[in-house]
């Protein structure tokens, strides 16, 4: 019952889900004493090693993903991957069959990338983590599309990327920051312009 | 870099054919759904605490059976000497270069003086934050941001929609087109009795509208200047 998931420690669960856990490990101790059940205790232990996924830290992200590698060594550019960036509201993340284009072949004895692997292979997404967004209760309504229009670098708002390795916020915003620069470009100041 | 105001402001205004409605209230349900607007308990809304930014009034004339029903579709004015304005101790509510009174829902405070001061009484407060029942709260609008409780909110002429327009014809570089800003209300109007567009433009629909000899205005003798546009009934 106890090797769930490789690398899962009690420790690391929270709280609420560890109490949960105890209580159907006894359940299941009692369950596994009945050789009728055994069908059972297999679903049970089935279950265990869908559901218990523990949550990573915010900001620690789930492979160590070197922008500087792809931007630098590779030459791809931001927009390649985060493709939306230019023209809709949201820049978005590429998914992980995108990565596996060129993963596939690519360095595919390398630890982070034998990650990427099986995360591809189970058919679902990388749980990256959210490093930007805005205060609950902010009320604000960003779009990457206008700001790319008007031809803003992405470094403006978001650092030294192609020297960065995991995406982290380099560059900490604040209302202050949006309104000097609207300002210094002659863009509107009007509070509507973002915040309906 | 290009500048991203216009050189001509618009003037949103709206057009209202009072012979056209018929009362459905379908402008009300989707107002509801594209600004996140939140649903009131029977027992609360029984207290006068309901949020709508948009309610159809209906006026009975005669006795039944020969009774004729007027129905008024009423939503925030956009006045251009908005009451609601000057009262606000924290300019949460101004108007915009676009005409637009626009609510600032971060600097709004509560204090219920706009909606004290509005003579067509369409500001709403959330005297709760706002709750949906389930699946409800799936189907939120990512445009528009979900106002916590404790603050003032109205129609605003669904700014999200006017922005994603303006944006699209900012980027293939043509002006707005007449009737491609639809707000809710007007897009979901099956009578047709709702016109939306830019007053700075004499040829636009709503201009033409304007100048009707239908054409009144809500309380036009308090000199509020509403950009809402009523099309009395024909006699």
């Amino acid at each position: 019952m106890f090797s769930l998931r490789a690398g899962a420690h009690l420790s690391e669960i929270p709280p609420s889900v560890s109490i949960g856990l105890q209580a159907e490990v006894t359940f299941a101790k009692l369950l596994a004493t009945s050789s009728v059940l055994c069908t059972v205790k297999h679903h049970l232990l089935l279950f265990f090693s869908v559901a218990l996924v523990v949550p990573h830290v915010r900001g620690e992200q789930p492979i160590l993903f070197p922008h500087s590698t792809h931007i630098n060594k590779v030459h791809l550019k931001c927009i390649d991957c985060h493709i939306s960036a230019d023209t809709s509201d949201a820049a978005t993340i590429p998914g992980v069959r995108k990565c596996m284009l060129c993963h596939a072949k690519v360095a595919t004895d390398k630890p982070e990338i034998k990650k990427l692997a099986a995360i591809a292979a189970s058919g679902r997404e990388i749980p990256w983590q959210r490093i930007y967004g805005f205060e609950k209760g902010a009320a604000v309504k960003f779009r990457h599309g206008p700001h790319a229009r008007h031809k803003v670098p992405c470094a403006t708002c978001h650092g030294d990327m192609p020297n960065a390795i995991t995406a982290q916020p380099l560059v900490k915003h604040n209302m202050g920051t949006c309104i000097t620069c609207h300002r210094q470009n002659n863009a509107s100041d009007d509070c509507a312009t973002c915040h309906y | 870099m290009a500048t991203g105001n216009p050189v001509k402001p618009h003037r949103w205004g709206m057009v209202i054919d009072l012979d056209r409605c018929t009362g459905c209230e379908a402008c009300v349900v989707a107002c509801h759904a594209e600004n996140n607007i939140g649903m009131s308990d029977p027992e609360e809304a029984a207290r006068g605490r309901v949020n709508h930014w948009i309610r159809v009034d209906r006026y009975y004339e005669g006795e039944f059976p020969d009774v004729k029903v007027k129905y008024q579709p009423v939503l925030c004015q956009h006045c251009d000497e908005a009451p609601c304005e000057p009262v606000c101790p924290v300019n949460a509510t101004y108007h915009n270069p676009e005409g637009l009174n626009v609510q600032v829902y971060n600097r709004c405070v509560g204090t219920f003086y706009c909606a004290n001061n509005c003579p067509y009484t369409v500001r709403s407060f959330n005297w709760f934050d706002p709750k949906w029942p389930e699946p409800m709260q799936l189907q939120h609008n990512p445009d528009v941001s979900i106002r916590p409780g404790g603050v003032m909110e109205k129609c605003t002429f669904c700014i999200q929609k006017i922005k994603r327009v303006e944006e699209q014809a900012h980027a293939g570089s043509r002006p707005v087109a007449d009737g491609e800003v639809q707000p809710a209300c007007v897009q979901s109007c099956p009578a047709e009795a709702m016109v939306f567009g830019d007053l700075n433009d004499p040829d636009s629909k709503v201009s033409r509208f304007a100048g009707d000899g239908r054409a009144t205005k809500l309380m036009e003798e308090l000199g509020t200047k509403p950009k809402v546009i009523y099309l009395e009934k024909a006699r």
